[in-house]
Formats: structure tokens, C-alpha cells, sequence
């Protein structure tokens, strides 16, 4: 279970995340939704330790993030997939999904190529396994990455805007890999501004503003006229993503 | 031919002096890349000490000429108790002095290195070193190599500073060869070819690590 507990993050005078309490079960699939700036990366970015609370306190499974060890214990239990990829250049597809089940999972090289194949096998890119990222679409590179998170055995899969720098066609074949995930029963914590897609695949969805999380609600209570929509800012909010 | 009379009885001489050179320079190439990685490493750490540490002494020996720094290696070694020989000095004194210089280019590799890709590295569990290592430095590298070949190619031409402590490398032997015969123009004219090709032959390799490097990367 991730649980974050009255977590705040300040960027110098800049209050980004304000007492924010969460908690995201194994089999959940919770969904952040805000407008751009209201600190859904950076919550993101606090679970997995990229970026150190201020205040508060997350644990992943009992672990605490902001102890060395906890932070280890931590980042064994999740994964996260980026924005922008963050593939590694050097590296063949392959290589970017082996490196760290080789070198931290301890995995013998054959086995881990092994998995890694499946895995690209399963995304469609079966055949740019000795690929490298400059020589894969957007697309591609994303599932690439989806793959190297999945490649850890995570039990807890984090999504930072995974589809934010594709185009529409390759967005849905993205968000058909998810939905496959979704349906498998991996927990994932999925910051988007893909509504519709959200909606299908969320058990919850929290709704950020300004740093706070003002709301927390099953997903079917959330797009519900007395639930989340009962609230003017999300009302608004969701109304204004539908123009787009 | 005139040329060749004045050099043939030497030629075994000056090239004993090459092979010397070659060996001072491949070792040296070594230490100074070697050091170089690692205080570039050090450059870019987050602790305050190490980094005063690594970059203490890039300023030190970047700022200070060769031949000051070689003397005071090798007649200060023997000061503090430690006997090693002059050719030795003389690669640990290159290494030192070429490893401020490399780290100067590895490290403004690793400031182009994309934040986001250390994140990825970071958030999978791998270990500092393993980050550095396995993902950093590789990538760095690409950028580095080609200011790196300057540096090496200088670091070659300087080892003829390795004559001034009694080590006979190329113009060590040469120097001496020039007294004997009175014909240094002859003499220097076969040093200039000679180290032509060693800085001609280390420049080439250093295009082939960097196409190498580069194989998939776009521009660069």
C-alpha cells in the first residue's frame, strides 16, 4: 500500500503540494487529474524520491521514502514511467530493459533478455529489440519504457503524463497497453489529462487544485451530479478538457 | 644521400628513444583518463568536500606550467622518502597533469547528460556508481571524446618535456644524437615525422571511439 500522509512540498517560497493524504491499495488503479502546476508530477516525483518532502511523510508498503533504506525498499516496489521517456540513448531497447534487472534484481543476462523480449513481444515491438530510442517514434519509445518499468516486477506502477508528448494515434496505442495492465490487476498511480480514458480504467480519482487534493472519490462517485461534479472547480475543470 | 648517411648509425638509437615515448604515452593516456573520470565524478558529486577536493586540484594543475610540475615531482618524491625512477615519475607526473585536463572535458560532458534520464536510473534502484558508470559517464563520453583527442594529442607532445629528467625518449635520444653528429637540423627533421605520425595515428583513433560512441546518435 502507498500511503502519503500530510505531504508538503515547497520549491522555496513556492507551497506546491499542501497536506496532501492519499492512499492507493494494491489492485487500485488511482487516477490524479488537476489543471497543469497543481502538483500532480510532483506527487509523483515525492512517492518515488525524486523529490524530497518538506513535510509529511510517504510510505510504499510500510517503507518510508525519506530514509536511505526505506527509499531502496521503496523504489523496489514501484516503477515509473516518464513523460518524456527518459529512455536511456546508449542503449538498445533491450538493453534499456535489462539494465536494472541485471544489475539490481541480479537476474542472469539470459534470463533477463528473455523477460525483456516477452515483454516488447507484448507491446507489439517484438522486432526493435536491438533498436536504439533515436531510431523509434514517440510511440514506440514509450512502450519501450512501459516495458523497462515492467521489466522490476513492480507492484506499484507510476504514470507521469505517460501520453502527453504522443500523438493521438500513438496515445491509443499507449493507453491500450494500460488498459491490458489495468485489466491484469496492476496497481497504478496515473497522473493524465486523458479523461475518457481515466474513466474507464480508475477505480479512484483524486482531483488536485493548487496543491491540495480537494477530492477523493470512486470513479463512477466522481463524474456523478451530486458527487465530484456537485463541486464547481471540478465541474469547470472537466468541462473545459472536454472542449479540447 | 647526405640526410640518411648523418642519421642510419643512429636510427636503432632514436627508435629505442620512440619506443619509450609510445610506452610513456599509452601509459599516461591511461592515468590521465582514468584520474580524469574520477575527479570529474567528484566535480559533479553533491558533497561539498569532495567536490573543493576534485576541483582543488584540477585548478592546481591546470594553472601550474608541466616542467615546474615535473621537477617538483621528481626531486620532490625522493624528499618524502619515496625512490621510484625517472620514467616512472615522469607518466605519474602526466597522468596528474593530463588527468586535470580530461576532467575539465568529461565533466562538461556530464553537465549535457538529461536530468530526466537520471531519473529513470535513479527510480530503477541502481546504485550511485552503477548510475555513473553504467548510464552517465557512457553518455557523457559521446560529447567528451572528441575535446578529449586535444587534450590526449598535447599530452603526447608533452612527454618530449620527459627529456629535461634524464629519461632518453624520443627527444631525449634525440638531444643527445644532435651533440654527437653536429647535424640537428637532420636529427629534428626525423623527430618532427616521427612525432607527426604518433599524434596523426592517436587522432585517428580518437575519431574511430567517437564514431563508435555516436553510432546511433543523432548529430554530434
Amino acid at each position: 500500500m502507498i500511503v502519503a500522509e500530510n505531504v508538503e512540498k515547497r520549491f522555496g517560497d513556492a507551497l506546491v503540494l499542501k497536506r496532501v493524504n492519499l492512499r492507493v491499495e494494491p489492485g487500485e488503479v488511482v487516477t490524479i487529474l488537476g489543471a497543469s502546476g497543481s502538483g500532480k508530477s510532483t506527487l509523483i516525483r515525492c512517492i518515488n524520491g525524486l523529490e524530497a518532502l518538506t513535510g509529511g511523510r510517504i510510505t510504499v508498503d510500510g517503507h518510508d521514502v525519506s530514509t536511505k533504506a526505506g527509499l531502496v525498499a521503496a523504489r523496489r516496489a514501484s516503477a515509473t514511467v516518464f513523460q518524456l521517456f527518459n529512455l536511456y540513448p546508449h542503449m538498445t531497447a533491450l538493453g534499456n530493459i535489462t539494465l536494472a534487472p541485471i544489475e539490481v534484481l541480479k537476474l542472469p543476462k539470459a534470463e533477463a533478455e528473455a523477460r525483456a523480449r516477452a515483454l516488447l513481444d507484448k507491446v507489439g515491438l517484438g522486432a526493435q529489440a536491438d533498436a536504439y530510442p533515436q531510431q523509434l517514434s514517440g510511440g514506440q519509445r514509450q512502450r519501450v519504457g512501459i516495458c523497462r518499468a515492467l521489466a522490476m516486477q513492480p507492484r506499484y506502477l507510476l504514470l507521469d503524463e505517460v501520453t502527453s508528448a504522443l500523438d493521438p494515434e500513438m496515445t491509443g496505442d499507449v493507453l491500450r497497453i494500460l488498459a491490458e495492465l489495468a485489466a491484469d490487476g496492476t496497481t497504478m498511480v496515473f497522473v493524465t489529462h486523458e479523461i475518457e480514458f481515466a474513466r474507464h480504467i480508475s477505480s479512484r480519482i483524486v482531483f488536485l487544485e493548487q496543491g491540495e487534493l480537494i477530492v477523493d472519490l470512486p470513479t463512477a462517485a466522481f463524474f456523478a451530479e451530486d458527487g465530484g461534479l456537485a463541486v464547481p472547480r471540478i465541474r469547470q475543470f472537466l468541462s473545459k478538457m472536454k472542449k479540447d | 644521400m647526405r640526410f640518411w648517411r648523418v642519421i642510419e648509425p643512429y636510427i636503432g638509437f632514436l627508435l629505442q628513444g620512440f619506443a619509450l615515448t609510445i610506452a610513456a604515452c599509452l601509459l599516461a593516456i591511461a592515468g590521465a583518463v582514468l584520474l580524469g573520470a574520477l575527479t570529474a565524478s567528484m566535480r559533479s558529486s553533491g558533497n561539498r568536500l569532495v567536490r573543493g577536493a576534485a576541483n582543488a586540484y584540477g585548478d592546481v594543475f591546470r594553472n601550474v606550467p608541466f616542467l615546474v610540475q615535473l621537477f617538483f615531482f621528481f626531486y620532490g618524491l625522493p624528499e618524502l622518502g619515496i625512490y621510484i625512477g625517472a620514467f616512472e615519475t615522469g607518466v605519474i607526473a602526466m597522468s596528474i597533469a593530463g588527468g586535470a585536463f580530461v576532467s575539465d572535458v568529461i565533466l562538461s560532458g556530464i553537465l549535457t547528460v538529461d536530468a530526466g534520464v537520471i531519473d529513470a536510473a535513479k527510480v530503477s534502484g541502481l546504485s550511485r556508481v552503477k548510475i555513473f558508470t553504467r548510464v552517465v559517464l557512457p553518455i557523457a563520453l559521446r560529447v567528451s571524446v572528441r575535446p578529449m583527442g586535444s587534450v590526449l594529442i598535447n599530452l603526447v607532445l608533452t612527454s618530449s618535456i620527459l627529456s629535461t629528467i634524464t629519461v632518453n625518449e624520443l627527444t631525449g635520444a634525440a638531444k643527445i644524437v644532435a651533440a654527437t653528429t653536429f647535424k640537428p637540423f637532420e636529427v629534428y627533421a626525423v623527430l618532427l615525422v616521427l612525432y607527426a605520425s604518433l599524434t596523426t595515428l592517436l587522432s585517428f583513433a580518437i575519431s574511430a571511439v567517437h564514431r563508435r560512441l555516436n553510432r546511433f546518435m543523432t548529430g554530434g
